[in-house]
C-alpha cells in the first residue's frame, strides 16, 4: 500500500516549500545532535552527521543552476567547503580545532568570493583573516587555554533552542532568497555611475561610450579589476578609508591600554580567578 | 552565467554561514569560539554583499566588505584583549562565568557534573638508539630541567 | 497710606490680624518668648481701626434720622461669576455671582469693635497666662487667626462668605479647644465640639441652598449688573422696602428653622449645647474670647442679621424664643450644681445665650436691640469672669475645682474684686451692666406676654388705612416713609404695603396653632425670670465658694500662691470698668439701640414698626431685681463664709440633684441614640473594609508578586540566554511579517 502510494506522494514531497522545510528540520536536528551536550555519544554524532548531509542536500537542491557544469561544480565545491567547515567550527569541542576549521571555512569563503568575481577580496580574506586574525586567535588560545578539556567546552547553552533558532533563520532567509526576481523594483533602481569612476593614476577616466560603459562597469570581472576597486576606494570613499585608518590606530592603542592594566584595581576578582 | 541564479546561490551560502554563526554565538560557551562564530557571521554577510555587488554591477559591496575586514581586525584586537582580561579574572573562558546581571534572589546557575574525560597523553614514537650516546653535558642537563 | 476711606479701613480690620497670624506662624520660632508681639500689635491696630469705624459710623447715623438704613459695601473682587445659573423650574434667569464683599453697618460695626477689643484684652492677658507654654507662638497665631475669621464672619455681605468664615471660626475653635492636644480629654473635647458644630453647619449649608433657590442671590446687599439692572440682595434695601419681599409659609419657615439650627450649633443652644462645657478643656483665655464673648454669639448675629426673614415667619420666631428660654433655664439649673469654676461659667454662657435667643424671638425691635445689647455687656462681664477664673487657676496651679480652695480674696484681691464686679453684672444687680441688658430682654418678653401693658403695642386694626393714621406719640416708621417718598409712590401703594405688613407683623399675627399666643410668651417670661434668679444664685455660689470662707490653697499651687502679674490683672480691671458702667451708659443714652436701629435688617418695616419709646420698665426691673436678690440670698445662706468643701445646698434638691449633676442626661441620651448605633455601623464597615476591600486590594497587589516569582527565574544573568531570547523575538517578528507578505 505504502509503496503503491509513493508515486502520488512524491511530487508533493519534492515541491520547493516542503523540500526547504525538510532541509531546515534536518539542519536543526543535526546541529542539535552535533553541538556539545556533555557526555560523548557516538550514535548521536553519526546521526547528526547523516542529518547534516540530508540538510546540505536539501540546500543544494534549493540552489539554482548557474549555467555550465563546470561553473556549477566549482561553486558547489567551494560553497560546500565553506558551509561544512563553518558547521564544524561551531560544533567542535576543542577551540583549537574550531579555529582550524574556521581557517578552512575562510578558504571556502574566499573561493565563493572568487567565483563571484571578487578577486581582491578573496585573496584579502585569506591574507587578513587566515594570516593575521586567526593567528592572533591561536595565540590567545595558547595563552588562555587551561589544560585538558574544559567543562564549558563540553556543554552548550540551550542547544535545542539555539539550533532551532538558527535553522528557522536559515529557512526564512532561503524563503526570501527563493522569491527574488530579476526585476528590480522601480523604486530601487540605481543609476549607472560609470562615468564617475577614476583611474589609479588619479586622472579622470575618459568617458566611455554609453553602451559600453554600462557593460564594463556592471561586470566586476572586467579588466583592471583591482585598479577599479582601488579607484573606487580611494576616490569616492577616501574619507571612510581615513576613518578606518584612525579606527585601526585607536583599536591598537586601546588594546595595549587594556592589556597593560594588570587585573582590576580592587584585586578581588583577580585573586578569585587565580585561585580557581 | 545566470546572474540571478548566481546571486541566489551566493545569498544562500551567506545565509547558511550567518545562521551557523548565530547558532555558535547562542550555543557555545567558550568565549573564543563565540568570537569565531561572530566572525563566521561577518563572512556570511560579506558573501551576501559581494553577491549583490556582482548582481548590480556596483562597487559598493566590495568597498563595504573591505571595511568589514578592517572592523573585524579592530574588533579582534580589542575583543581578544578583553577575553584575556576576562580569563585573568576568572581563570575560565566561560561566558557563563559572568552572571552578575541575574535577579538578586536567584542563586548562581551551576553546571551539572560532567563525567571526567580521560585525557590520553600523547604517545610519541620511541626510536631505537643508533650508535653511541653522546656524553651528557652536566650544564645542559641542568638547564633542561628548567626548560 | 493713600486714603483712609471707611472702605479701606473696613478691609484693614480683618486683614491686620491675618497678617499678624501669618507673621506669628512664620517668625514664631525666631521670636520665642516674644511671639505675642505680631498678634497683639495687629489685634491692637485692628481694634483701633474698628473703634474708629464705630465712632465714624455713629456720627454718620446720628446726623441722619433714627431708623434710616445705613450701610456701606466694599466689593473687593468677584469670587464666582456664572452668567447663567438658572435653577431648573425657575421662571426668571439667575446669575450665580459671589462677590468677596465686606459690609459696614451698625450691627457689624458694633460686633467688630467688641471682637477686636475683647480680643485685644484677651491677647494681652494671655501674655501672662500662656507664659512658658511650649505652644506659645501657636496660641497667638490661632488667636489672631480667630480674630481674622470672626471679623470676616460679621463683615461678610454674602451668605456663602458667612458660611466660609462660620467654618473658619469653627476650625479655630477646634484648634484652640484641642490646644493641649496631648491631653486626651482636650483632644476628645475638640473632636466633640467640631462634630456637634457640623450639625449646625449642615443647617446653614441647606439654608444657603434654600435661600439661593428662593431669592436667586446670596448677597445681603443689592448689586447692579453690567447691563444696569438691580439685583435685589436678600437683605438689600430694595427688598427691605418691599413689604412682600420675604417668603413666609413652609419654605420661609424651613429657611428660618435651618438658620436657627446653625445658630444653635454655634451658640450652644438646646439640643446642641453639649460641646460648650467640654470646650473648657482649652486654655482659659481662648474660652474667654471664643467660648464666651465672641464666637458663640455668631448665632445671635446670624438671627439678628436675618431678622426680616424671621419676622416673616412668626412660628419660627416663637421657636427661637422657646429654644432660648428653655436653654436658659436648663443650663442655669445645671449650673447650680457644678463644682468646676469654669464649667459654672460655661453653663452660665449657655444660659445667657439662651436669654439672647429668647429676646430675638420676640421679633420686636426692642427684642433685637436688647439681644445685641446683652451680647455686648455679656462679652464684657463674661470675658471678665473667665479671665478671672483663669487668674485663679493660674495661681492655684491649674486646680479649678471650687471645693479645693476658698478665701482667695486675701491672696488675690484684684482678681476677687473684679470677679465680684463681673458677678454682680451677670447676676443683674443694678447698676451693673447685666441689670440693664437683662431688663431690656425681660421687657421685650413682657411686652409680648402682656401686649398693651406698657401702652406701647398699638392694636393693629383690620384696615390698612387705619394704621396710617397712627396715634400721636407712636413711633413713625422712618425708613419706610423715606423709601416710599424716594420712590415717589402714592398713598395707595403705601396702604397696600401697610396692609400686608400688618398681617405679617408678629405682634398682630393670629395665634399659630396656639403656639404664638400671649400665654406662651407669659410662660417664657416667667421662665426667664426664674433663670435670672438661678443665675444670681450660681454666680454668687461660685463667688462665695472661691473667695470667701477660710483661706485654703490646694497643694498643687505650692507655697507661692499669689496675685497674678499686672499683664493679667490690667485686662481684668479694664473689663471690670466696662462691666460696671457700660450698661448704665448705653441704657441711659440709648446710644446702642438707636444706633442699631439703622442696621438695614432692622429697618425692615415689619421690624421697625414694632419700635417703642425708650422707657424704664419699673415693674419688670423690680421683678428681675427681686429674683436676683433671692438668688444671692440663697447663695449667701448656703456658702457665705463657709468651707467650700463642706455640706452643699444640693442636698436640699432631693431627687433632682442627680438630674442636674448629670446635665439632664443629655450626653447619655446622645451616646445611646447616636454614638452607639454609629459605632455598630462603623464596626461593620471596618470589618467589611478589612476583609473584603483590603482582601481584594491585597490580592491584586499579590498578583504581580506571584507572577514575579515565576518570571524572575528567567533573569538568570546568563548573557547567552538573553541573546537567545532576543533572537527568538526577532525571528517571531520576521515570521509574522513573512506571514503577512505571503
Amino acid at each position: 500500500m505504502i509503496v503503491a502510494a509513493l508515486p502520488w506522494i512524491s511530487p508533493g514531497l519534492l515541491s520547493p516549500g516542503l523540500l526547504l522545510a525538510a532541509a531546515v528540520t534536518a539542519a536543526a536536528a543535526s546541529l542539535w545532535l552535533l553541538l556539545p551536550r556533555g557526555a560523548e555519544n557516538r550514535l548521536a554524532r553519526w546521526l547528526g552527521l547523516a542529518l547534516g548531509a540530508v540538510a546540505l542536500a536539501g540546500l543544494v537542491a534549493t540552489g539554482r543552476r548557474l549555467g555550465g557544469l563546470g561553473e556549477d561544480a566549482v561553486f558547489l565545491v567551494v560553497s560546500l567547503v565553506a558551509v561544512i567547515s563553518g558547521a564544524a567550527t561551531v560544533v567542535s569541542r576543542s577551540p583549537v580545532y574550531a579555529a582550524i576549521w574556521f581557517a578552512l571555512a575562510l578558504a571556502g569563503v574566499a573561493g565563493v568570493l572568487l567565483v563571484l568575481g571578487a578577486q581582491f577580496l578573496g585573496v584579502a580574506t585569506i591574507v587578513v583573516y587566515a594570516g593575521a586574525i586567526l593567528v592572533m586567535f591561536l595565540f590567545v588560545l595558547m595563552l588562555a587555554q587551561p589544560s585538558g578539556m574544559a567543562p564549558y567546552d563540553r556543554v552548550s547553552n540551550e542547544p535545542l533552542l539555539s539550533a532551532v533558532a538558527g535553522a528557522v533563520l536559515l529557512g526564512l532567509l532561503s524563503l526570501f532568497v527563493g522569491r527574488l526576481s530579476a526585476e528590480t523594483p522601480a523604486c530601487c533602481r540605481v543609476p549607472s555611475r560609470g562615468a564617475a569612476l577614476t583611474t589609479t593614476s588619479g586622472q579622470a577616466a575618459a568617458p566611455l561610450p554609453a553602451a559600453d560603459a554600462a557593460a564594463t562597469t556592471a561586470d566586476p570581472l572586467a579588466e583592471n579589476h583591482v585598479a577599479r576597486l582601488g579607484g573606487e576606494l580611494f576616490g569616492r570613499h577616501l574619507l571612510a578609508v581615513e576613518a578606518a585608518g584612525v579606527l585601526l590606530l585607536v583599536a591598537l592603542i586601546g588594546s595595549i591600554a587594556i592589556v597593560s592594566r594588570h587585573g582590576d584595581p580592587s584585586g578581588e576578582l583577580t585573586a578569585a580567578g587565580r585561585s580557581r | 552565467m545566470n546572474p540571478l541564479a548566481l546571486l541566489q546561490n551566493a545569498l544562500l551560502v551567506g545565509a547558511a554561514l550567518f545562521a551557523l554563526g548565530l547558532v555558535g554565538i547562542l550555543a557555545r560557551r567558550n568565549l573564543i569560539v563565540m568570537f569565531l562564530s561572530a566572525e563566521l557571521m561577518l563572512q556570511g554577510v560579506s558573501v551576501s554583499l559581494v553577491g549583490w555587488s556582482r548582481f548590480h554591477g556596483d562597487w559598493g559591496g566590495h568597498v563595504l566588505v573591505i571595511f568589514v575586514l578592517t572592523v573585524a581586525a579592530c574588533e579582534a584586537a580589542v575583543a581578544l584583549v578583553l577575553v584575556l582580561q576576562a580569563f585573568a579574572r576568572t581563570g575560565r573562558l566561560d561566558a557563563a562565568a559572568w552572571q552578575t546581571l541575574r535577579e538578586d534572589t536567584l542563586s548562581r546557575s551551576v553546571d551539572r557534573e560532567l563525567p571526567a574525560v580521560d585525557i590520553v597523553p600523547p604517545v610519541f614514537p620511541r626510536l631505537t638508539p643508533a650508535g653511541v650516546l653522546p656524553a651528557a653535558d652536566e650544564d645542559d642537563l641542568l638547564q633542561r630541567e628548567h626548560v | 497710606m493713600p486714603n483712609l476711606t471707611p472702605a479701606t479701613l473696613l478691609v484693614l480690620v480683618p486683614l491686620l490680624p491675618l497678617v499678624g497670624a501669618v507673621l506669628t506662624v512664620a517668625l514664631g520660632r525666631v521670636l520665642g518668648s516674644r511671639a505675642h508681639l505680631p498678634a497683639v500689635a495687629s489685634i491692637a491696630a485692628s481694634a483701633a481701626v474698628a473703634v474708629s469705624l464705630l465712632v465714624g459710623l455713629g456720627r454718620e447715623v446720628g446726623s441722619g434720622g433714627t431708623g434710616r438704613p445705613v450701610e456701606m459695601v466694599n466689593t473687593l473682587w468677584q469670587w464666582a461669576d456664572v452668567a447663567d445659573a438658572t435653577p431648573a423650574g425657575a421662571a426668571v434667569p439667575q446669575a450665580f455671582s459671589i462677590p468677596i464683599a465686606l459690609r459696614l453697618d451698625p450691627l457689624t460695626a458694633t460686633l467688630l469693635a467688641i471682637i477686636t477689643c475683647v480680643g485685644l484684652l484677651v491677647a494681652i492677658y494671655s501674655i501672662g497666662y500662656m507664659h512658658d507654654d511650649p505652644g506659645y507662638p501657636r496660641f497667638f497665631a490661632l488667636v489672631a487667626a480667630f480674630v481674622f475669621s470672626m471679623t470676616m464672619l460679621v463683615a461678610a455681605s454674602n451668605f456663602l462668605l458667612v458660611y466660609v468664615f462660620w467654618e473658619a471660626v469653627g476650625a479655630c475653635s477646634y484648634l484652640l479647644i484641642g490646644f493641649w492636644f496631648s491631653k486626651p480629654e482636650a483632644a476628645r473635647a475638640a473632636k466633640k465640639a467640631f462634630l456637634v458644630n457640623r450639625i449646625g453647619d449642615f443647617g446653614l449649608a441647606v439654608a444657603t441652598f434654600l435661600l439661593w433657590i428662593t431669592y436667586g442671590t446670596l448677597n445681603f446687599h443689592d448689586t447692579i449688573t453690567a447691563d444696569g439692572t438691580i439685583v435685589p440682595g436678600i437683605l438689600g434695601q430694595v427688598r427691605l422696602a418691599d413689604a412682600v419681599g420675604y417668603v413666609g409659609g413652609a419654605v420661609g419657615t424651613a429657611i428660618c428653622l435651618l438658620l436657627l439650627l446653625a445658630a444653635c450649633g454655634k451658640s450652644a443652644q438646646l439640643p446642641l449645647h453639649v460641646w460648650l462645657p467640654d470646650a473648657m478643656e482649652g486654655p482659659t483665655p481662648a474660652s474667654a474670647l471664643i467660648h464666651a464673648a465672641t464666637m458663640v454669639t455668631a448665632g445671635i448675629y446670624l438671627v439678628a442679621r436675618c431678622a426680616p426673614l424671621f419676622v416673616a415667619c412668626p412660628e419660627a420666631l416663637t421657636v427661637v424664643s422657646i429654644v432660648g428660654a428653655t436653654t436658659a433655664l436648663v443650663a442655669a439649673l445645671i449650673g447650680t450644681v457644678q463644682n468646676d469654676l469654669k464649667r459654672v461659667l460655661a453653663y452660665s454662657t449657655i444660659s445667657q445665650l439662651g436669654y439672647m435667643f429668647a429676646s430675638l424671638g420676640t421679633g420686636t425691635l426692642l427684642g433685637f436691640t436688647a439681644a445685641i445689647f446683652h451680647l455686648v455687656t455679656h462679652a464684657f462681664f463674661k470675658a471678665l469672669l473667665f479671665l478671672g477664673a483663669g487668674s485663679v487657676m493660674h495661681s492655684m496651679g491649674g486646680v479649678i475645682d471650687m471645693r479645693r480652695f476658698g478665701g482667695l480674696r486675701r491672696i488675690m484681691p484684684i482678681t476677687a474684686a473684679t470677679f465680684l464686679i463681673g458677678s454682680l453684672a451677670l447676676a443683674g444687680v443694678a447698676p451693673f451692666a447685666g441689670f440693664f441688658s437683662k431688663d431690656e430682654i425681660l421687657a421685650a418678653l413682657h411686652g409680648r406676654g402682656w401686649p398693651g401693658a406698657h401702652g406701647e403695642h398699638h392694636e393693629a386694626p383690620a384696615s390698612g388705612h387705619a394704621s396710617l393714621t397712627v396715634a400721636p406719640g407712636t413711633h413713625l416708621p422712618a425708613a419706610s416713609l423715606l423709601l416710599g417718598a424716594s420712590r415717589g409712590e402714592g398713598a395707595p401703594a403705601s396702604a397696600i404695603r401697610f396692609v400686608s405688613r400688618a398681617t405679617a407683623s408678629p405682634a398682630t399675627a393670629p395665634a399659630a396653632g396656639g403656639l404664638d399666643s400671649p400665654r406662651t410668651w407669659q410662660l417664657l417670661f416667667w421662665m426667664s425670670l426664674v433663670t435670672a434668679g438661678l443665675t444670681a444664685f450660681y454666680t454668687f455660689r461660685a463667688v462665695f465658694m472661691t473667695f470667701t470662707g477660710p483661706t485654703r490653697v490646694p497643694e498643687e499651687a505650692g507655697h507661692h500662691a499669689h496675685e497674678s502679674p499686672p499683664v493679667m490683672t490690667l485686662p481684668l480691671v479694664i473689663l471690670a470698668a466696662a462691666s460696671a458702667v457700660s450698661g448704665w451708659w448705653l441704657f441711659r443714652t440709648q446710644a446702642l439701640a438707636s444706633f442699631l436701629a439703622s442696621t438695614p435688617s432692622l429697618t425692615c418695616p415689619t421690624v421697625a414698626d414694632t419700635a417703642v419709646p425708650h422707657a424704664f420698665h419699673l415693674d419688670v426691673a423690680l421683678q428681675g431685681t427681686l429674683a436676683a436678690a433671692i438668688g444671692i440670698a440663697l447663695a449667701a445662706l448656703g456658702h457665705l463664709g463657709r468651707r467650700s468643701d463642706g455640706p452643699q445646698m444640693e442636698r436640699y434638691l432631693g431627687p433632682l440633684e442627680p438630674l442636674f449633676a448629670n446635665r439632664f442626661y443629655i450626653d447619655q441620651l446622645y451616646a445611646a441614640l447616636v454614638v452607639k448605633p454609629l459605632e455598630v455601623v462603623a464596626l461593620i464597615a471596618a470589618a467589611f473594609d478589612r476583609h473584603v476591600v483590603d482582601g481584594l486590594v491585597d490580592g491584586i497587589g499579590r498578583l504581580p508578586g506571584v507572577v514575579g516569582t515565576v518570571v524572575r527565574r528567567l533573569q538568570s544573568g546568563l548573557l547567552q540566554r538573553y541573546a537567545l531570547a532576543g533572537v527568538m523575538g526577532t525571528l517571531l517578528i520576521v515570521l509574522a511579517l513573512a506571514w503577512g507578505l505571503r
